[in-house]
């Protein structure tokens, strides 16, 4: 059972590489090659971390629910590995996101922070991951813990389009008019040069991400392994 | 049908238990007005600001009462493996989400009766005839707490920092009802009716049916030994 | 410069902050894998024994 282990190991290693390449290849054209946003000037550069992390927090989400159906539908321990695993990295990605969306807000609005639509709902976000981690580690019994998250996990994401919903209304019926553009997607306002970047480091983070996912897959099968091996022993 | 008789049966059983301890009504209600005065000391409030502040503060009474309702629902089945057997039951596990959401939503809506008008009463507010209206926008939103409520009790049943957890789980969850609620309440209090804020109160009945119809669904998955 | 501050600062927490986390899935992983190996490695002569 370790040799199989062993062999994705080495596959693993390629695409790491390959992830890698592609967040230097990123790196550079977003940070050198592209030419600076006309309105927003530099700071726009950190649109190229801030775009792909959001989207990649959004399709861990998507995998920790697509996990926890298939969990709860069959109970086969994969799935939870896999929900648990997106779970994780999910937290990062999205931890990261806000970070970079206070960052950028700084120079463009002049406050770390504002309760505009996109910080507000990926911090709702952040909460709901943190909220799915906890009942985890908290929940004594393995398997109970394994149903328990998957149920959070499944009702979390029925309720993201709602709390969109929610968050966006606010924000825009009392947005007061003084206060330029901060509810538009930065997407929709992309111009054909920074594109390219912007497509660019979207592939790495999608590279790493998956490679990240697929570390962490492997620690979670691996765990198990043992858990088994101590349980079949222990008779 | 076989379901609603059984849901039925379970929710007779809750609220007759409760009605002759009154454990939770009753703290539920001290709570909800204690809260009351924390608040009146908290806020510097000026009589016209109040009427703005209203359902903000109505909805936190609500929420941190409601929560210490959560903590004591399940309390009767710990007692004498009653859960066990309750489960082993041939039950529909959907009825007894049912019941549990209802009972809790009786307590709620028991103790929303006397926060109100008391809310009104202490901070002398002038618009009695409204308090209607705003009583059935904050029973929709309860049927949200309720449901979601009732869920995330049961999952975190056996988990350690229970009281903790529960919370920190349900009230991001939590966040559209909120918004809406307090949306309308709000619209309500300003012009008389709800007008504009109609598609908020949209989103609430549809927060509550699609969680309702999920929690009936996934129960059976959620609450076990 | 004081747009790149922020740029950097922005780069800099992200990318010092993926690097931290894969380093310590690869030193988890590790042990577990470790972990794993002796289990097996121990077990191996237990079961030659029943048999």
């Amino acid at each position: 059972m370790a040799k199989i282990s062993q062999i994705s190991g080495k596959r693993n290693g390629y695409f790491g590489a390959l992830a890698l390449v592609s967040i230097l290849l990123g790196l550079y054209w977003g940070l050198v090659q592209a030419p600076p946003d006309a309105y927003q000037g530099e700071v726009q550069r950190i649109m190229y971390l801030h775009i792909p992390s959001i989207l990649t927090a959004y399709l861990s989400f998507f995998l920790v629910f697509v996990g926890s159906c298939l969990y709860l539908w069959k109970r086969e321990k994969r799935d939870d590995i896999l929900a648990y695993s997106a779970a994780e990295i999910g937290v990062l990605f999205t931890a990261l996101t806000i970070i970079e969306g206070s960052i950028w807000g700084k120079p463009t609005w002049g406050v770390w922070w504002t309760w505009d639509a996109r910080l507000t709902l990926t911090a709702i976000l952040l909460l709901i991951f943190a909220g799915y981690l906890m009942l985890r580690s908290l929940t004594e019994e393995e398997n109970r813990g394994a149903s328990s998250a998957a149920v959070l996990g499944i009702i979390g994401f029925l309720d993201i389009p709602l709390i969109h919903m929610s968050v966006y209304w606010w924000r825009t019926l009392h947005q007061p008019p003084s206060i330029l553009r901060p509810d538009k997607a930065p997407w929709e306002n992309i111009a054909w040069p920074l594109l390219t970047p912007l497509l660019l480091n979207l592939a790495a983070f999608l590279l790493l991400y998956f490679y990240l996912l697929s570390l962490r897959f492997r620690l979670g099968e691996v765990n198990e392994e043992i858990k088994a091996l101590k349980l079949s022993r222990d008779f | 049908m076989e379901f609603l008789s059984q849901a039925v049966l379970l929710f007779k059983k809750d609220l007759l238990l409760e009605l002759r301890r009154r454990e939770s009504l009753l703290t539920m209600f001290f709570f909800g007005t204690l809260l009351l005065f924390v608040f009146h000391f908290s806020f510097d409030l000026a009589p016209d600001r109040i009427a703005e502040m209203a359902p903000a503060l109505l909805w936190l009474a609500f929420l941190f009462t409601g929560t210490l309702g959560l903590a004591q629902l399940f309390e009767g089945e710990r007692a004498n493996h009653c859960l066990e057997a309750l489960l082993l039951s041939p039950m529909d596990r959907g009825a007894f989400f049912v019941a549990k959401t209802c009972f809790n939503l009786v307590l709620m809506v028991l103790v929303e009766i006397v926060i109100i008008p008391l809310f009104w009463i202490l901070f002398n507010l002038p618009n009695w005839e409204l308090v209607p209206d705003l009583f059935l926008v904050t029973l929709l939103g309860t049927v949200g707490f309720c449901v979601l409520g009732t869920l995330f009790a049961a999952v975190t049943l056996k988990a350690r920092a229970r009281e903790l957890l529960l919370p920190l789980i349900l009230f991001p969850l939590m966040v559209p009802v909120i918004l809406a609620t307090i949306r309308c309440m709000e619209a309500i209090l300003r012009n008389g009716e709800l007008g504009d804020a109609l598609p908020w109160l949209r989103l609430l009945v549809g927060f509550d049916v699609i969680f309702l119809t999920v929690g009936v669904l996934i129960f059976d998955w959620v609450i076990e030994f | 410069m004081g747009a790149w501050y922020f740029v950097f600062l922005a780069y800099g927490i992200v990318w010092s902050a993926i690097l931290i986390y894969w380093l310590t899935l690869k030193r988890r992983l590790a042990r577990a894998e470790t972990e794993l190996a002796e289990l097996c490695a121990s077990s191996e002569p237990q079961a030659n024994a029943k048999t």
